[in-house]
């Protein structure tokens, strides 16, 4: 068993993102553009869900922690006249990690079911904030006129630089979830698997939870950053509680368990959503229907459901060499036998 | 000192409402251990129902409410019956099936009502005035059938046998079970107990307050505020922490106004789960 196979989801997660930089010069349809941006900000959003759920911990404060990094971003760029791309995509991970350090510490002692809630409350709280700071993040305006962004000093202004930034950001979050979800591999797997026996082994297990919970943090800074600059706005729509709910069901319905589930869901998705687009209203209930359909028939999600299935195909047609799981944590690995 | 005692009058016709959203609540947490994200989903389904029967079918408001009240609780008992008893273990898994229904309600409202709010008011309205304070009539008569629903699940809780059935399977569910107990029997009843409450409220306050698609969601915030505060599973802890809640509510909007009020419940909260991560009532908090 080579190390790399071990990782084969996280790198296949990096090279399809990294291959989406050719789009922009195959295509130039504009809508083909905004959805490829929005789905680069899903992604990246997704991501933020991904790294809470190796940890078994639910999380609706992805609009929260975007918005404290777009926010960051747009009033580097518009009071401090600050426009490097790499400084302002640092920044919008900085400014969200800085503030989940803290509330992650004071919060991921308690039980996950408290956890979970007060993600839920932060982001209706985050919104109110907005409201009531119209001297710093504009109010019920918002930031508007976000200058354009440079790279190497060049400027980043119309849609095929600006989407390049967006895949670029993206790239560099797939990058991160990587690096952490790989690095704490066995830490997450083990507090997923049984929390109490985890610690009674000795590992500290808030601790972890607090280093991941400050990482989704900046994962979900940057898709804010990401979202603020295609948007040239800074607006508290684009952060709304309901949003929330979005990320969580390109995660579970893309699957959970591997690096893939949240590229394959929030790609599917976002890209369904701009199709059926005049049937806008319905993307939520079908996101329900999804999440009830993986909680109850397919626990692996897409690539979980389409990995188990190729596995089996493989095994009937006779091949001996029955290769660990490539996806999926022992404990799904489990539930599908 | 008029408009402090009116405050206060509304702080606790708001509490009233929001012990019954919040014993729902920690009644399925407690019982079951899901954490129902569906609550607001049902308070919303609650309105709409109530507002059907009377638009729709003439049907007098007492009788709507009723109708509220039993569609919502035969809805949740269908629910926990055949999919979330599948899984009613898994914590997570129960979270996100509820999440998933709370979703399709919204849609599933949209598409038969659309996306804009209904008329539909109270059907009694007027002011009663005396000593110089004011009180709105349908204020009162909710805070009435309020008190009387809350009444009627403490008498439900502690003085009948489903009632203490029921608390047996919150403190421990092995051995209630052990002692003939059971849950593949409860669970359902229990479910359709808080829905149900869910609905009353529904559509006992939504003609008052407003009507839409997507009024669940600040419900249920406010439901998961008062249960952290009371503490998880707490009867007696939810009904305290939800007329703290009102009261303190009504008097931000009259001395501090605006969304003030509730960032400052906000930072209550997260003193409390500082100081004492139980909650005021709760048990234990630590651990997983």
């Amino acid at each position: 068993m080579s190390r790399l196979s071990q990782f084969s989801s996280e790198i296949a997660a990096i090279a399809i993102i990294g291959l989406s930089f050719l789009i922009p010069f195959i295509t130039d349809s504009p809508f083909a553009y905004s959805t490829h941006n929005l789905i680069a900000v899903a992604v990246t959003a997704a991501f933020s869900v991904y790294i809470m759920l190796r940890m078994d911990l639910m999380t609706f404060a992805v609009p929260a922690f975007m918005a404290v990094g777009g926010y960051a971003a747009a009033i580097a760029g518009l009071k401090f006249g600050i426009v490097d791309s790499f400084f302002l995509t640092a920044l919008s991970f900085v400014a969200p990690a800085v503030v989940a350090l803290p509330l992650g510490i004071l919060l991921l002692r308690l039980r996950g079911i408290y956890f979970v809630l007060v993600t839920f409350l932060l982001t209706q709280i985050l919104q109110l904030l907005i409201f009531e700071t119209p001297d710093l993040t504009g109010g019920t305006n918002g930031l508007v006129g976000m200058p354009a962004t440079t790279i190497f000093g060049m400027e980043l202004a119309d849609n095929k630089s600006v989407l390049l930034l967006a895949i670029g950001v993206a790239f560099a979050a797939a990058i991160i979830t990587a690096l952490v979800s790989g690095y704490l591999r066995r830490e997450f797997a083990a507090i997923e698997e049984n929390e109490v026996l985890a610690q009674s082994l000795g590992l500290v297990v808030w601790r972890y939870k607090v280093i991941g919970f400050v990482v989704a943090a900046g994962l979900a800074g940057m898709a804010g950053f990401s979202l603020v600059n295609m948007l040239l706005t800074a607006h508290p729509t684009s952060f709304s509680p309901q949003s929330s709910v979005n990320y969580i069901a390109y995660t579970i319905i893309g699957g959970r368990g591997s690096m893939l589930g949240p590229v394959v869901g929030a790609t599917l998705l976002v890209w369904m959503s701009s199709i059926f687009s005049t049937h806008g209203e319905f993307s939520e209930g079908l996101y329900g229907l999804l999440i009830m359909v993986v909680v109850l028939a397919a626990r692996g999600g897409i690539v979980g459901t389409v990995a188990a299935l190729w596995r089996r195909l493989t095994r009937n047609l006779g091949s001996e060499t029955s290769a660990a799981p490539i996806v999926g944590t022992v404990k799904e690995v489990a539930h599908e036998r | 000192m008029a408009s402090f005692v009116s405050a206060g009058l509304i702080g606790i016709s708001l509490g009233a409402q929001y012990a019954l959203l919040a014993l729902g609540f920690t009644l399925i947490f407690g019982i079951l251990g899901v954490v129902n994200f569906a609550h607001g989903g049902f308070y919303v389904l609650g309105g709409y129902v109530a507002y059907s029967c009377v638009a729709m079918l003439g049907l007098p408001y007492p009788v709507a409410v009723l109708a509220a009240m039993l569609a919502t609780a035969a809805l949740g008992y269908v629910f926990e019956l055949f999919l979330v008893e599948r899984v009613v273990d898994d914590h997570l898994a129960t979270l996100m099936l509820t999440l998933g229904l709370y979703l399709m309600i919204g849609t599933c409202i949209q598409a038969v009502y659309g996306p804009e709010s209904p008329q539909f008011s109270f059907p009694i309205t007027g002011t009663l005035r005396f000593a110089g304070f004011y009180m709105p009539l349908e204020n009162l008569v909710v805070l009435a059938v309020c008190l009387v629903a809350i009444g009627g699940v403490y008498f439900l809780m502690y003085r009948t046998d489903l009632g203490r059935g029921l608390r047996a399977l919150a403190d421990n569910r092995e051995v209630a079970a052990t002692q003939g107990l059971r849950p593949k029997l409860l669970f359902p009843l229990a479910f359709a107990l808080s829905c149900g409450l869910a609905g009353l409220t529904g559509a006992l306050v939504t003609p008052i307050l407003s009507l839409g698609p997507l009024v669940g969601e600040p419900v249920l915030a406010t439901a998961f505020l008062t249960v952290i505060l009371g503490g998880f599973g707490s009867i007696i802890g939810a009904t305290v922490a939800a007329f703290l809640v009102g009261l303190i509510e009504a008097y931000s909007v009259v001395y501090l106004g605006g969304s003030k009020g509730a960032l400052a419940l906000f930072v209550l909260v997260l003193i409390v789960l500082i100081v004492r991560p139980s909650g005021l009532f709760g048990k234990e908090a630590r651990g997983a």
